[in-house]
């Protein structure tokens, strides 16, 4: 028993070792080079530190999604991406839409929001660009949309806890009016 | 993202294992085999298991979050050109290369081979003291047949009809208790690979091909089952040193040199390496077996603790 205690204990040390250099490990790459993905306090500050040309952000938003972002996280390296989340008004702690901006032609920034099953897709023309609108369900089966287009040298991505009508509304207020115009809040 | 996060979670097990090895003094070679199988197979469900009960682990902000995110270091760059996640694939692509030709070609071979299975020896004759030292051994013995060879050989084949070799050279250097505990010892490995799980092991060391924690472990798991059957040697025949003096002389020459040395040629480093690494395992097996045995195998409470803190630390290594 006595050794089964010290052994633990010597165990737990050694962990707690392995703990500590997995977190300088981790942080060894922002430290020698710049661009790895990092959160960031807010929009401001993330277009103040990253050479990202047009941090695009909605003008609208409903109010069930509550100002300021939740998550504001971006990177330049391997490629330049931005993920903004947004947490639900009455829940601040779930989050209820999800904006992501990927340079062309990389694969988008996994989404904390997933759709579980997609019910319906439509293409459609939005503001001169082609947007792909998807509805269906989240986990949980709660109503879920996600809406796309290519704007300029990146792909925007929104996805929400809601139905396609708001989300659309939304993506709207992101584009001013010439293709690759930007907004902030 | 599969093949980076089983490699990364492989190698946590691996230093947690040892770890727990350590600090928990285990010595016994069945309970360090069993903690070892979980390098070996809790990196390949890990992922998908994970990303099943928790799909947001691979959104960004888990990953910001994570105790370590292997991603970023993919994206660094060496030199300012030369990204290490091109380095990680050449790795797996040189343990791959590996693993077929130390692994595959030599089995792929031996199953072409048009000899397979066409092994000659004689039977010992009634009063030799290979007779005598298997007669001696308790339960029920496999055949045992005495190759014309002056050199030191011994092993055994495995098929549904189990037989021990021996060559004529081992026989008249042993006296009877080493070859009664030589012959227990392979008596030991026939048993061992009548397990489904060493099949099991093979299988998984084949799906995780491309890891090189995987290849070092399955390696060490290796030199593990030798020390199990050591055991059942000595449990066997009641005398360890009997079977510590057969190594000593099937792998040492009188003055003290390994008998693999006595080649003609002369070893590359790779030769002198594995050599090097054969000698140590040798002289580890010879000094267990030379020390006073610890029965203890008791750990399953230790085992359990080892799985948990895997599964948890693994958990947040994206």
């Amino acid at each position: 028993m006595k050794q089964t205690l010290g052994g633990m204990l010597l165990f737990v040390m050694m962990i707690a070792v392995l703990v500590g250099i997995l977190q300088v490990l981790n942080w060894i790459p922002s430290a020698v080079q710049d661009g790895a993905l990092q959160k960031y306090d807010s929009i401001d500050e993330l277009r103040s530190h990253l050479k990202i040309g047009t941090v695009y952000a909605p003008a609208y938003f409903p109010r069930s999604v509550q100002w300021p972002p939740s998550l504001v996280a971006a990177q330049t390296r391997p490629y330049p991406a931005i993920v903004t989340e947004f947490a639900r008004s009455d829940a601040p702690g779930e989050t209820i839409l999800v904006i992501t901006q990927t340079a062309l032609p990389h694969p988008p920034l996994a989404e904390k929001l997933l759709l579980a099953a997609v019910r319906e897709t439509v293409r459609f023309p939005f503001k001169g660009r082609e947007a792909l609108l998807e509805a269906g369900v989240c986990r949980n089966d709660e109503p879920c949309s996600r809406m796309s287009w290519h704007e300029g040298a990146f792909r925007l991505s929104l996805v929400m806890r809601s139905s396609p009508a708001e989300l659309v509304r939304i993506a709207e207020s992101m584009i001013v009016s010439q293709p690759g115009g930007s907004l902030t809040r | 993202m599969y093949l980076a996060q089983s490699f990364l979670h492989s190698l946590i097990a691996a230093l947690i294992v040892d770890t727990a090895l350590i600090a928990w003094k285990i010595e016994a070679p069945v309970m360090r085999q069993r903690f070892r199988l979980l390098v070996l197979i809790v990196p390949i469900l890990s992922f998908p298991v994970y990303q099943f009960l928790s799909p947001d682990r691979s959104s960004a902000l888990f990953r910001l979050g994570a105790l370590f995110d292997i991603s970023r270091w993919f994206s660094l760059e060496l030199w300012g050109m030369f990204p290490v996640g091109a380095l990680f694939l050449l790795v797996l692509a040189f343990t791959a290369v590996l693993f077929v030709m130390q692994e595959m070609l030599p089995i792929a071979r031996h199953t072409l081979s048009p000899e397979d299975g066409v092994l000659e020896g004689a039977v010992p004759e009634p009063e030799s003291r290979v007779t005598r030292a298997l007669e001696s051994l308790p339960g029920q013995k496999p055949d045992v047949f005495i190759i014309d060879d002056e050199e030191f050989v011994m092993f055994s084949s495995t098929s549904k009809k189990a037989a021990i070799y021996l060559s004529g050279g081992l026989v008249e250097r042993l006296t009877i208790d080493e070859l009664r505990a030589a012959i227990a010892h392979e008596i030991g490995h026939i048993h061992r690979s009548r397990r489904p799980v060493m099949v099991v092991l093979f299988l998984i060391r084949v799906i995780m091909f491309y890891n090189p924690i995987v290849l070092m472990e399955f390696r060490r798991i290796v030199q593990e089952e030798e020390k199990i059957c050591d055991d059942v040697a000595a449990a066997l025949t009641g005398n360890r040193t009997a079977l510590a003096g057969a190594l000593r002389k099937f792998y040492f020459t009188e003055e003290g040199e390994e008998r693999t040395q006595m080649m003609n040629t002369a070893p590359s480093l790779r030769d002198r390496i594995e050599e090097y690494s054969h000698t140590l395992l040798i002289e580890d097996r010879i000094s267990r077996l030379e020390e006073p045995s610890d029965p203890r195998t008791k750990g399953s409470v230790v085992f359990f603790i080892v799985l948990a803190t895997i599964l948890a630390v693994n958990y947040y290594l994206v």
